[in-house]
């Protein structure tokens, strides 16, 4: 299938691309790895009159080191080298587990950070990370920079709160506390297809060995990225041996409301969502005391 | 060098590869029109009536097809039950849509947009019928009658009585029983139907496609438009897979009669939709066994009832259907058998081929049964096997002996024991699965056999014409042989090369194949399916050659030219009791796969597998390797995630993002192809075919791999992990 007609720009500067999208508004949108707007531009399911394409703006891409043990990574840092550095690996070692289920390495080698979490699919990876470990989003418009923490960056079903005339330029991971674990599960009916049912989890612990702190992000399963709140309530507190992580994964299949559709059940999505969390908190918990 | 038995490389891949070799869908002429389809998308309805007004008035239509168009509206592989296009009519029969890939309409125009753009401005009225969903609704007293000349919906039943099963099970001191079920399979080869028609210079109506069986296409062709055979010109450009789902008739009919009606050249492209709703699949069946032994592993009985699901046409129903009666039992000897096999008339899209042809189906029951019967005896399933397996001379479920040749015993053998099984005092012994060291991941080692004829059964008349020119002076300079045979993308066509140069005694880089077109070819070869392509082209080519060498030998004329026509033996139908040589040959494979279940997300992963397949002879052996790991991917993909969904008719899998198959990285961790040469005594050369053998054990081996990791029986397939977890749970 074709896209309906639509004109296309590409921009030389940050400046530029930003002056493009407030001059056009609604009617542009920014063109990242084109991994998911173009497949939708083809189906027709989206139709934008202009796109600009940020591929020029080598600015935007890169992985920096940020103060002690944060990261920054451009938006349109391709997943690929995300997925390959050493400095994510030591220093976001959630979102170096996760990279390899995204896709194929053909559509990572294009695919980026920024676009994915711009474009909030239910069912990508990327947003829950950036989720569970609290990242800062940073959005540029012509006048003006904000920094959107994730918890308010990801509103919906392929909706998050940019606005028609704001790029997300940037991303910044901050330094997991210490004594903290994570880890990354999904199950995908074949490998690189988009998740069943995923999850990530990071696990604080207290100098006791108790759970101080414990984050736990579902996709796939709603909306957008969904974080299990009450999961988190029964773990606070707790001595996290395997009952502990039971009654956690539990508590956090029951709070979910996942859909149904030809691939899995409601029942079966939730069946998983339990099982996946199990593992994934007790992962983090191992990696955590691993730590103590 | 011979040229039988080296892996010569294949004179197409380049091509293919890089993009240059023209497919069906690629070809086009001045002046040339396109045509879509207008499907009914309805599984059972009646049309009442058809209006083209609006729609032929869209700037650039041509004509818009439909069943009054149509000469003679009946076509079919075997039973011409299927209207060529649907509408109302004198026809009762084509007034009726059975099924959503049922075609009312082909609109031709000057642009596919145009095309589009007034198909959908057709109306259609319809008046929906009562949906037949199933063999079991379709059986019940009331049911809708879908073809008249069927009043039941059972197309055929098979009845075959071989001994006295009373007595059988009298002997026998075990006695399992089981019920199994299997889905449909979608073909999804790469390329989907595409044709290009035109009238050729010799006023012929020639249809370019992809196809397995070029002569037969051209009959069926003839026959739609009333038109003597050698009117039509059937052509196979390059072909994107088949796997037997091309053997029916898809886009040929309709372009032939547009190109005859507009006088155009007229090309037409199925969606890859299209082709999921259009074309037929495997067929989804049912078994009920009763398998019988004595406590030191003989077989005495065996009880089978089987269903398929046939479709709402017949497609070749009827010879799948005898495929899987014969081998209900699997590659043993029993003396006592008793087997009833029904195809039933549904709404669902029709089924029919797809590699293996019924084989995979009554394997997976059959080979359940013995793994059941080994656990149930306490003894080795290889032992098992061995004890029964079909030798020369074996009286079949048809009471014929089994064709010289049988080579059970070798493949079952080889693949054991290149496994890790291990012959003991006591006989063979299964090795132990390597446990992960994980709480919920399980691993097994599971065994299957299988046999499968090679060629037409049944009395159907098998045959095969292939010429042979040789040009030159006192040194053969060049050979040209010409034999329909369709390369389907297997490589049939190296392998027709490798057979002439060995029976001339020349290099393959000599010899030109002239195929896949009825103009230039001296008769059928028959269809490239039933693994007989290479076993029948091969015959006819070394019979052509061997025939054109002794002339270049006796005479002075040059080029010398001989046509060579090969006849197997004949073969014979079922009669009331079954009774029949069903096959000239066969053959035999053996499988084993160590497979690893998650049992708490119900996921399988596919470790390894062994296959040790007969082929007689390798007349390539780089392709029977990639004969045999296609087939093993495809037949994991049957058992695991394909899951062809109907409901109420209604396809709810019609993209390859609903229905899955197997990615690279979802296949097999590693296979291991062995390839076993027993000569077939009556191959070219001693070659069998071999294509469609590797895919029959896999799933039966799958699901004992399975069981020797939970303790769990797996008796129907597909396994989606919902599937497997409610099978766990129900036997926990
Ligand atoms: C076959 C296939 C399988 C896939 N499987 C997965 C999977 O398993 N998991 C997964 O998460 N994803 C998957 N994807 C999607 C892939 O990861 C995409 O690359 C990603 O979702 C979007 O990134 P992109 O750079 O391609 O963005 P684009 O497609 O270019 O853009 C996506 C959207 O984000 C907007 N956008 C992009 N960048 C910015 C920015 N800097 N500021 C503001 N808006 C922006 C665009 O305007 C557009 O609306 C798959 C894609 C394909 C084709």
């Amino acid at each position: 299938m074709k896209p309906a007609p639509f004109e296309y720009y590409v921009p030389r500067s940050l400046d530029e691309a930003l002056a493009l999208l407030a001059e056009h508004g609604y009617d542009a949108k920014p063109l990242a790895g084109g991994q998911s707007l173009v497949p939708a531009m083809n189906f027709r399911l989206a139709q934008p009159a202009v796109l600009v394409d940020l591929n020029n703006l080598a600015d935007l891409a890169g992985i920096m080191a940020d103060g002690e043990g944060g990261l920054r990574i451009g938006a349109m840092t391709r997943q690929r080298a995300v997925e390959r550095s050493p400095l994510v690996a030591q220093r976001a070692p959630l979102l170096a587990e996760t990279l390899p289920y995204i896709a194929h390495p053909q559509i990572r080698n294009r695919g980026t950070v920024g676009g994915s979490l711009a474009h909030n699919d239910p069912a990508a990876e990327l947003p829950a990370v950036a989720l569970a470990l609290d990242a800062r989003m940073r959005v540029r418009k012509q006048d003006g920079e904000r920094v959107v923490a994730a918890s308010d960056f990801f509103l919906g079903i392929f909706t998050t709160a940019l606005e028609p005339d704001e790029l997300l330029t940037e991303i910044v991971f901050p330094p997991l506390p210490p004594r903290s674990g994570v880890a990354f599960e999904e199950m995908a009916r074949r490998h690189g297809d988009y998740a069943l049912v995923g999850c990530a989890a990071r696990v604080t612990l207290a100098e006791n060995g108790k759970v101080s702190d414990s984050r736990l992000v579902f996709f796939s399963v709603g909306d957008g990225p969904v974080q299990a709140v009450a999961a988190a309530k029964t773990l606070r507190g707790q001595r996290p041996g395997p009952a502990a992580m039971r009654a956690s994964a539990e508590a956090a299949s029951q709070e979910i409301d996942p859909p149904s559709d030809i691939h899995a059940s409601a029942d079966f999505r939730r069946h998983l969502a339990q099982v996946l969390a199990r593992r994934a908190l007790t992962r983090a918990v191992d990696r955590a005391s691993a730590l103590r | 060098m011979r040229a039988i038995g080296s892996s010569l490389p294949r004179g197409d891949a380049v091509g293919k590869v890089v993009g240059a070799t023209p497919y069906s869908g690629d070809l086009s002429m001045p002046g040339m029109l396109h045509a879509v389809t207008l499907f009914a998308r309805r599984p059972h309805a009646r049309i009442l009536a058809l209006d083209l007004g609006e729609a032929g008035r869209v700037p650039g239509v041509v004509c818009i097809l439909t069943a009054a168009d149509v000469p003679h509206n009946r076509f079919g592989l075997n039973v011409p039950d299927q209207p060529v296009l649907c509408g109302p009519g004198d026809d009762e029969h084509a007034s009726r849509v059975r099924f959503v890939g049922d075609k009312v309409a082909v609109v031709v125009a000057e642009t596919v947009e145009a095309a589009e753009r007034a198909r959908a401005l057709i109306r259609v009225e319809y008046e929906a019928l009562p949906v037949v969903p199933n063999p079991v609704a379709a059986r019940q007293t009331g049911a809708p009658v879908l073809h008249a000349a069927h009043p039941d919906n059972v197309l055929l039943h098979y009845r075959v009585r071989k001994g006295d099963t009373l007595a059988g099970f009298a002997q026998a001191d075990v006695v399992v029983e089981g019920e199994y079920s299997v889905g449909g399979q979608e073909h999804a080869f790469l390329q989907p139907e595409a044709g290009l028609a035109w009238l050729d210079e010799e006023g012929r109506v020639a249809v370019a496609c992809a196809g397995q069986w070029a002569h037969e296409e051209q009959e069926q062709i003839a026959h739609a438009l009333r038109l003597p055979d050698e009117r039509v010109r059937v052509i196979h450009p390059a072909i994107g897979g088949a796997f037997g789902g091309r053997e029916d008739i898809s886009v040929q009919i309709v372009l032939a009669l547009a190109a005859q009606k507009t006088g155009r050249p007229v090309k037409m492209v199925w969606t890859r939709e299209e082709s999921i709703i259009g074309h037929h699949k495997r067929h989804p069946m049912t078994y009920r066994c009763r398998t019988g032994a004595t406590r030191d592993g003989r077989l005495v009985a065996a009880e089978v009832e089987l269903v398929s699901d046939c479709g709402a046409y017949a497609s070749t129903s009827t010879k799948v259907l005898g495929n899987a009666t014969i081998m209900a039992v699997g590659p043993y000897d029993i003396p006592h058998v008793s087997i009833d096999a029904y195809t039933v008339y549904t709404n669902n899209v029709p089924s029919g081929a797809f590699r293996g042809f019924g084989a995979p189906q009554s394997h997976f029951a059959a080979e359940s049964q013995m793994n059941k019967l080994a656990a149930a005896l306490g003894m080795d399933p290889v032992e098992l096997r061995l004890k029964n397996a079909l030798r020369d001379g074996s009286l079949q479920v048809t009471q014929a002996p089994m064709p010289a040749g049988v080579s059970m015993d070798h493949v079952i053998e080889q693949c054991a024991e290149s496994i890790g099984w291990r012959r003991t005092a006591q006989g063979w012994q299964r090795p132990a699965a390597a446990q992960p060291d994980s709480p919920w991941l399980r691993r097994g080692i599971g065994f299957a056999a299988a046999f499968k004829n090679i060629g037409f059964s049944f009395g159907y008349r098998e045959h095969c014409w292939a010429t042979v020119e040789i040009h030159g002076g006192g040194d053969i300079d060049r050979v040209v042989v010409r034999c329909a045979g369709s390369d389907v993308g297997q490589g049939a066509h190296l392998a027709f090369q490798q057979i002439a140069a060995e029976a001339l005694g020349i290099e393959a880089e000599k010899v030109e194949i002239v195929s896949a077109d009825t103009a230039t070819t001296p008769g059928s070869s028959g269809s490239a399916s039933a693994s007989r392509m290479t076993f029948m082209a091969g015959n006819a080519i070394r019979g052509a050659a061997e025939k054109a060498l002794a002339m270049w030998r006796d005479e002075e004329d040059r080029p010398v030219i001989a046509t060579y026509e090969f006849n197997p033996p004949a073969t014979t139908p079922m009669d009331d009791m079954g009774r029949s040589t069903p096959n000239f040959t066969y053959g035999y494979v053996a499988e084993a796969v160590e497979a690893e279940i998650d049992t708490e997300t119900g996921e399988v992963r596919v470790r390894r597998v062994v296959c040790a397949d007969d082929v007689g002879r390798a007349v390539n052996p780089q392709q029977v390797t990639g004969q045999i790991e296609g087939a093993v991917v495809q037949a994991q993909g049957w058992a695991t995630i394909e899951n062809f969904v109907q409901r109420d008719g209604l396809v709810l899998t019609p993209h390859l993002s609903t229905y899955l198959i197997p990615t690279v990285r979802d296949i097999p961790d590693r296979v291991d192809s062995i390839i076993v040469e027993v000569p077939d005594p009556l191959g070219p050369f001693g070659a069998r075919g071999m294509a469609e053998m590797p895919f029959i054990p896999f799933a039966p081996a799958l699901t004992a791999a399975l069981h020797d990791a939970t303790g769990v029986w797996f008796d129907h397939l597909p396994l989606t992990p919902v599937r497997v977890l409610e099978t766990l749970d129900e036997q926990a």
